[in-house]
């Protein structure tokens, strides 16, 4: 009997152990996770100089990890594991209730809050102060502000958020309130953004405070199915979502041109359709700066939207009847930088930022 | 490179096994050595040969000592013997803060060495100077093969968070080893378990501490959480760890001694270090407190000994005042005990015996987890309600919920319960089948773990 489970011990190490290390380096490496939106370590550079500064070790171990076989099912069974055996309450900090994966985050400081309104101040300021423009900003709640609170998550306190935002942004820059219009079915389940097909009535508000006409004339374009961010990092089976983009004739004869790519592109690009992030199609995802140019609206009304990611699915909502609309985010471009690009007189200045964004304010530039 | 990381599991670990499998007997040391360098080197390149150096060393004096051991030389040569490997230990992992001590005391400038600390330097140097003084006391003979002495000292399972083992635990069995499939499937279970244990109790528990860490929103209650899974994470790191050396060892037809025997369950401190890192606990009883007269001396002399050894035991875990007043405070309790709080505690009730180990230790280990002593005076406020914190918040019940299953797995399996069980399984039919599928599930539920690229540092690789 003890040799037949000596046996089996061994046989069990040898078949688990030995077989994944031939299938490791017998299957062809893959080059990106589409799971995870990042590009796979391939075989690193062997040299004397490598293997002398650590490098390639550094390397090899990353390679391994994220060559080894069947690795979207491991951390499917890993996050089913810290779920339903441990019965932890997140996997990689998201966690999944209402039928919505969010990212977990109890901790908001005051200095993160006054480095987000230094940036803004900042910019108002140095640029737009003496140009005769109205300024405007809007905070949008993440997913936490619906979920965590009821659910037993730890959020922030975000009546202070607001609050400290408030009152330490210049008194010249209007606040457009909208967490009240919104819930959390506005935002897709998979990811952390809100629903362009959601938010009409959101921009439509932005809209007439800042003296503009609602616009509700859309047509719904599908692009396809949606796996958010949260799908990745959660590693559960969740069930996609569907992208779905707003069109009507202003939108479709208005040109982007992206500064840093020197390229003209659609208002919804569908070429990223091709790229991990789908969401990318509004405003062509992560650029710094954008000048759209909108052929039907008034060339002399002109509107500046400071913004991150959020504001990439809003903007197209937010430009019908101007001429022009600069999007500019500073996560990516130094203000410097931007201001020799920029000049401020007269327009419509909206800064739109998520939550998110004023908990990791240290990222504006 | 640690045991439990995919590298180690589906690369190093099979090709040295596999290699080590086909390889006459006669060059099996031989082969182990290469693969324990190359293990060394992987994670520390620099430094491989400052190891070589130390083991030829040691090697050479190993050799005169056994020669001249009659001899009025014999003395000097062991002082030297012993010096020299210290020296190294000395410059590289404690120059910096002796420097720094001066400076801060006499206000000089003086530049630092800045060197980095080699992996598992203190480990192998023990290891080092078990060899030459056992041969000096003549325990040992003098290795007269430098591959045998050096797959000792750099055996990989045990090179870099130990246990440490002495020259004498495994003198046999570097050059007549027996293989069995017995030994060889003990051994893949014993690794298996540690696996399981690291990965799958330590790792978590480390995540909770880090949580508490990077809280903005602390309270007495998660200082609690923190202190005692912090206290649960080193017993499952560090015995984890040995548990793959000794694993990985009996695979190999190593036989090294326990290291860890359920601290938790001790109804003193002095039980507690009986079970506690005993390979570290042992040599220093053997090479230092005996040395200096042990017990068969006054009262005094012996108290002397006593915080000589502890001051010691602190200062090898890390160069630090904080790492140095854990020893420190351990050595003050031993005396408290032996002098006159032991008769007492022996009448007490078994639960306030436990309950009595238990808090000192959770204690002893917020101070050990500590940089500084500011850091670990602002924990212990914290826990004391010494703050203006709350008892609780959300995110600490958040913690609490989310942790709960995890910190009561870890408080079982810190004590005998589980061994006992499976004891009892061990030779029933039953166990025949179940052994093999609870490694197997062991084996994957790990692998799953590591691929998702977790919180996985080794506590003891900072020694």
């Amino acid at each position: 009997m003890k040799k037949a489970k000596f046996i089996s011990i061994i046989l069990v190490f040898c078949i688990l152990i030995g077989g994944a290390s031939l299938w490791l380096f017998a299957k062809p490496d893959g080059e990106i996770s589409e799971w995870e939106r990042r590009k796979l370590q391939q075989f690193p550079e062997l040299s004397y100089q490598t293997l002398m500064d650590g490098k390639f070790m550094k390397e090899f171990e990353s390679y391994v990890n994220d060559q080894f076989p069947l690795r979207d099912t491991f951390r499917r069974l890993k996050a089913r594991v810290l779920f339903d055996v441990f019965n932890q309450k997140d996997n990689n900090g998201i966690y999944v209730t209402e039928g919505h994966a969010s990212e977990y985050d109890g901790n908001v400081t005051d200095e993160k809050i006054a480095v987000f309104n230094d940036k803004v101040n900042s910019l108002y300021e140095t640029y737009i102060k003496n140009a005769n423009c109205n300024v405007f900003y809007s905070i949008v709640p993440d997913k936490n502000y619906f979920l965590a609170e009821k659910n037993g998550y730890p959020a922030y306190d975000y009546d202070y958020m607001y609050s400290q935002i408030r009152e330490g942004l210049n008194d010249s820059i209007k606040e457009i309130v909208i967490r009240d219009k919104l819930t959390v079915d506005k935002y897709y389940t998979t990811d952390t953004h809100w629903k362009q097909e959601s938010i009409v009535d959101i921009a439509n508000y932005i809209r007439q405070q800042m003296g503009m006409e609602a616009v509700n004339d859309y047509t719904e374009k599908s692009a396809g199915d949606f796996y958010g961010v949260y799908y990745g990092q959660s590693a559960l089976d969740l069930e996609p979502d569907e992208i779905i983009y707003l069109e009507n004739e202003e939108i479709v004869s208005s040109e982007a041109y992206l500064y840093e790519n020197d390229k003209t592109v659609p208002v919804y690009n569908l070429e990223k359709l091709e790229a991990i992030d789908h969401y990318d199609i509004f405003l062509s995802g992560a650029v710094s700066l954008i000048k759209i140019t909108n052929p039907m609206g008034d060339e002399n009304k002109k509107l500046v939207v400071f913004r991150d990611s959020f504001g990439s699915s809003l903007t197209p909502l937010l430009m019908s009847g101007y001429g022009e609309i600069t999007v500019i985010d500073t996560r990516y471009i130094n203000p410097v930088m931007m201001s020799k690009y920029i000049e401020f007189t007269n327009q419509d200045v909206l800064f739109l930022y998520s939550a998110i964004m004023v908990n990791s304010s240290h990222l504006f530039k | 490179m640690v045991f439990s990381s995919i590298p180690f599991l589906y690369v190093f670990l099979p090709l040295v096994l596999a290699l080590y499998l086909v390889t006459p007997r006669k060059f099996k040391n031989t082969v182990l050595l290469i693969f324990s360098l190359a293990f060394y080197w992987w994670g520390e390149p620099k430094y491989t040969v400052l190891m070589l150096v130390t083991i030829t060393f040691c090697y050479i004096a190993g050799l005169l000592t056994e020669k001249l051991r009659d001899t009025r030389y014999a003395k000097p040569l062991l002082f030297i013997s012993v010096a020299v490997p210290l020296l190294f230990l000395g410059i590289f992992k404690y120059a910096d803060f002796l420097l720094g001590t001066v400076g801060s005391l006499t206000g000089a400038e003086i530049p630092l060495l800045k060197l980095a600390l080699p992996i598992g330097i203190s480990f192998y140097t023990f290891q080092a100077l078990s060899y030459v003084v056992d041969v000096y006391r003549g325990d040992a003979k003098a290795q007269k093969s430098w591959i045998n002495l050096a797959t000792y000292v750099v055996l990989f399972p045990q090179l870099i968070a130990g246990p440490i083992v002495r020259y004498t635990t495994v003198e046999e069995d570097l050059s007549t080893r027996k293989h069995s499939m017995e030994n060889v499937a003990l051994g893949i279970r014993r690794f298996v378990m540690g696996l399981g244990k690291k990965v799958l109790i330590a790792n978590l528990l480390g995540s909770l501490c880090t949580a508490y860490r990077e809280s903005a929103d602390p309270s007495v209650l998660f200082s609690w959480m923190y202190a005692i899974s912090f206290s649960l994470q080193i017993y499952f790191d560090f015995s984890a760890y040995s548990d793959m050396a000794i694993g990985i060892g009996k695979i190999l037809g190593f036989r090294f001694l326990e290291n860890f025997n359920y601290p938790y369950i001790s109804k003193s401190i002095t039980e507690f270090w009986r079970r506690w890192h005993i390979s570290l606990g042992s040599w220093f009883r053997d090479y230092v407190y005996i040395p200096l007269g042990g017990n068969r001396v006054k009262p005094l002399r012996q108290i002397f000994n006593i915080m000589v050894v502890w001051c010691l035991t602190g200062f090898w875990h890390g160069a630090g005042w904080t790492f140095m007043s854990w020893g420190l405070y351990f050595g003050i309790l031993l005396i408290i005990e032996k002098l006159f709080l032991k008769k007492y505690l022996e009448k007490a009730p078994s639960f306030i015996q436990h309950f009595y180990v238990v808090f000192l230790v959770i204690i002893s280990f917020v101070l050990f987890n500590a940089d500084t002593f500011t850091m670990a005076f602002s924990d212990l406020k914290i826990m004391f309600g010494a703050t203006e914190l709350p008892l609780y918040t959300a995110e600490t019940l958040y913690q609490l919920r989310s942790y709960a299953v995890l910190l009561v797995v870890a408080l079982i399996g810190a004590t005998p319960i589980t061994r006992n069980l499976c004891r009892k399984l061990e030779n029933t039919k039953i166990s025949t089948i179940i052994e093999p599928v609870v490694i197997a599930v062991i084996i994957i539920v790990s692998t799953a773990y590591l691929v998702d690229g977790s919180f996985n540092p080794f506590l003891y690789f900072r020694f």
